[in-house]
């Protein structure tokens, strides 16, 4: 009896890590997808658009899919970007990945794009400060440390104005790599803060200045294994910002 | 894949304030019809906030599909194509079903069909009544739109008069407010009006007599200056006499079209189609003039997706799949 059990256990362990994962990221001025299989990338497509999230998003999904030799129904869990970032596109990918995981009836995967953007780095001693271009002259952004090798986040995502976000980094006094579109952008406005104030501080390059689904389908397949996973209908987007017709609102009651 | 009447459609509809999903099996035969209403969500800020819509929709979503499939017996597997509202409407709140909607598809291995709102609710008035005989009026009136459509088949038709400003519901909207009534206009009105006397203000019919376009923007405000002026009117005076404006300018230009195009059959659609003053007016015209009126359902007025899985039933027979390229066309019109 005991014996079953174990070979039951052994056998659903088994399949998780071979568990290939479908991974989906739109939230920022990148669409990209990944399919991986928990050891390798088994294909993978990005690229660069402004605002056509939907119009490409369905067909990268097939071609990749094609790609990687895999039918949807080999489709064990799919990962989704869910934000912060832009609210349209990152909508794109969430809807995607939610009807999807329905259809096929396997979990889902939220990351945060700061999480994505943060385990992208790899192992560092610096303090990683996460910085999503929220436009309006705003930021997304949170910190994060390699603390005995595992990434952690130590403050809470967060919106706020790119001085704000230096301002936390210099509270910390750590060397920090600053990495993101938001970090790129407001390269010259974080310098004149930590400049002289922080031992050292960098800036990630262009390269990896958004969030990807293979990086997604990296920390998807971590989270997989300990089966930290929703249902499709229960995943919600972070979006760390009211819209604005409810901050009026609020703005307007309070006074 | 041959298409027919056996051909099983999910239809998906987030255009504007309602998260929508219903199976239809040859382009009228309903098999279910889930709305998830966001009204009392946008009801605070007197009209449709996008980005709100756009939250709830996503939040909505998969549910409403899921009460859509499991209600209408039909297995996820035996759906044939799925069929989404590309336009017009709110770009954010259209993407969300649009990227579900071909997600679904893809998965399914199925057909996606993009259809045009507007087309969809000429089609909400035959889901009760099919066969109809062409020539048809559509007089489609909602938040909106206001417009005469000439339907000579399925597939083929042209508008022939609209709204030159605001549309109909949208007139209703704007006075609704403006009296305090609360926000759908529509409704609002229609119940105050029934307690209150039609003629006792005689408001403006713009346009009255020239072509086929109304005009509604400038009867909004002969009813606000109206109540400036008067300040102690009966509200339900104002709303019954109103209406009744909105109505006659509507009955009026309904005969001219239908008179011209040498209709068999005028049916209503949209939101302002469910008015009562509405309906029983056109029952009268349609009488007296020997057409057969269509009156589609409260719920087939309002938006919904069992017209969108209908018009694209008629789409997919006649054109074939959308290509899954499409996004949203949020400014998509009647052609
Ligand atoms: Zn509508």
């Amino acid at each position: 009896m005991g014996n079953a059990v174990g070979q039951i256990a052994c056998v659903a362990f088994e399949l998780v890590s071979i568990m290939i994962i479908l991974s989906i990221d739109t939230a920022t001025d990148g669409v990209s997808v990944a399919i991986a299989d928990g050891t390798r990338v088994l294909a993978s497509s990005e690229m660069r658009s402004e605002k056509q999230h939907a119009e490409v998003l369905t067909t990268m999904i097939d071609f990749v899919r094609k790609q990687a030799g895999v039918s949807f129904g080999d489709v064990g869990a799919v990962a989704v970007d869910i934000g912060p970032g832009l609210f349209t596109g990152m909508r794109v990918g969430i809807a995607s990945a939610k009807a999807i995981a329905q259809v096929l009836d396997v979990p889902i995967i939220g990351a945060t794009s700061l999480d994505i953007l943060a385990t992208a780095v790899g192992e560092t001693d610096d303090v990683i400060a996460c910085v999503i271009d929220a436009r309006r002259g705003e930021v997304y952004w949170s910190l994060y440390r390699c603390i005995d090798g595992k990434l952690r986040q130590v403050t809470a995502p967060q919106a706020s104005t790119v001085e704000e976000c230096a301002l936390q980094t210099i509270d910390r006094g750590q060397s920090t790599l600053f990495v993101g579109n938001g970090a790129l952008r407001y390269r010259n406005e974080i310098e004149l803060v930590v400049a002289g104030v922080l031992p050292r501080f960098d800036f990630a390059d262009e390269m990896a200045a958004l969030p990807t689904a293979v990086v997604l389908a990296q920390i998807a397949h971590e989270r997989a294994l300990r089966q930290e996973w929703q249902e499709a209908d229960t995943l919600v987007p972070e979006y760390l910002r009211l819209p604005d017709a409810e901050i009026n609102w609020a703005t307007r009651s309070a006074s | 894949m041959l298409f027919s009447e056996s051909t099983v459609i999910l239809g998906i509809e987030t255009s504007c304030d309602e998260t929508a999903a219903a199976v239809v099996m040859g382009g009228n035969d309903v098999l279910s019809s889930v709305v998830a209403t966001q009204i009392d969500l946008h009801a605070r800020y007197g009209g449709v906030v996008p980005e709100i819509a756009s939250r709830a929709h996503v939040e909505a979503m998969n549910v409403v599909i899921r009460q859509a499939i499991s209600q209408s017996g039909v297995p996820i597997e035996r759906i044939d194509a799925v069929a989404a509202t590309v336009g017009p409407g709110l770009i954010g709140a259209l993407l969300v079903g649009v990227a579900a909607a071909k997600s679904v598809a893809l998965v399914l291995d199925k057909p996606f069909i993009g259809v045009n709102h507007l087309e969809a609710h000429l089609y909400a008035a035959l889901l009760d009544d099919p066969h109809v005989e062409f020539p048809m009026l559509v007089v489609l009136v909602s938040g909106g739109n206001t417009l005469f459509v000439e339907m000579r088949g399925h597939g083929d038709f042209s508008v022939i008069g609209q709204t030159i400003d605001d549309a109909a519901g949208e007139a209703f909207d704007k006075v609704a407010r403006f009296l305090d009534l609360g926000h759908p206009g529509g409704p609002a009105i229609d119940r105050i009006a029934l307690t209150g006397n039609p003629n006792a203000i005689d408001f403006p019919r713009a346009m009255l007599h020239d072509g086929l376009d109304v005009s509604f923007s400038g009867l909004k405000t002969s009813v606000i200056n109206y109540v400036r002026k008067n300040p102690t009117v009966s509200t339900a005076d104002v709303a019954a006499s109103f209406q009744y404006a909105v109505v006659d300018v509507l009955a009026a230009k309904a005969r001219k079209a239908a008179q011209q195009i040498g209709a068999k059959t005028v049916a209503l659609g949209g939101g302002v189609a469910a008015n009562s003053l509405l309906r029983s007016t056109m029952t009268t015209v349609c009488a007296e003039s020997g057409w057969r009126l269509v009156l589609p359902s409260m719920s087939m007025c309002t938006d919904n997706a069992a017209m969108i899985a209908s018009a694209g039933w008629y789409r997919l027979v006649a054109d074939g799949p959308s290509s899954m390229d499409m996004g949203a066309m949020p400014n998509l019109k009647l052609t």
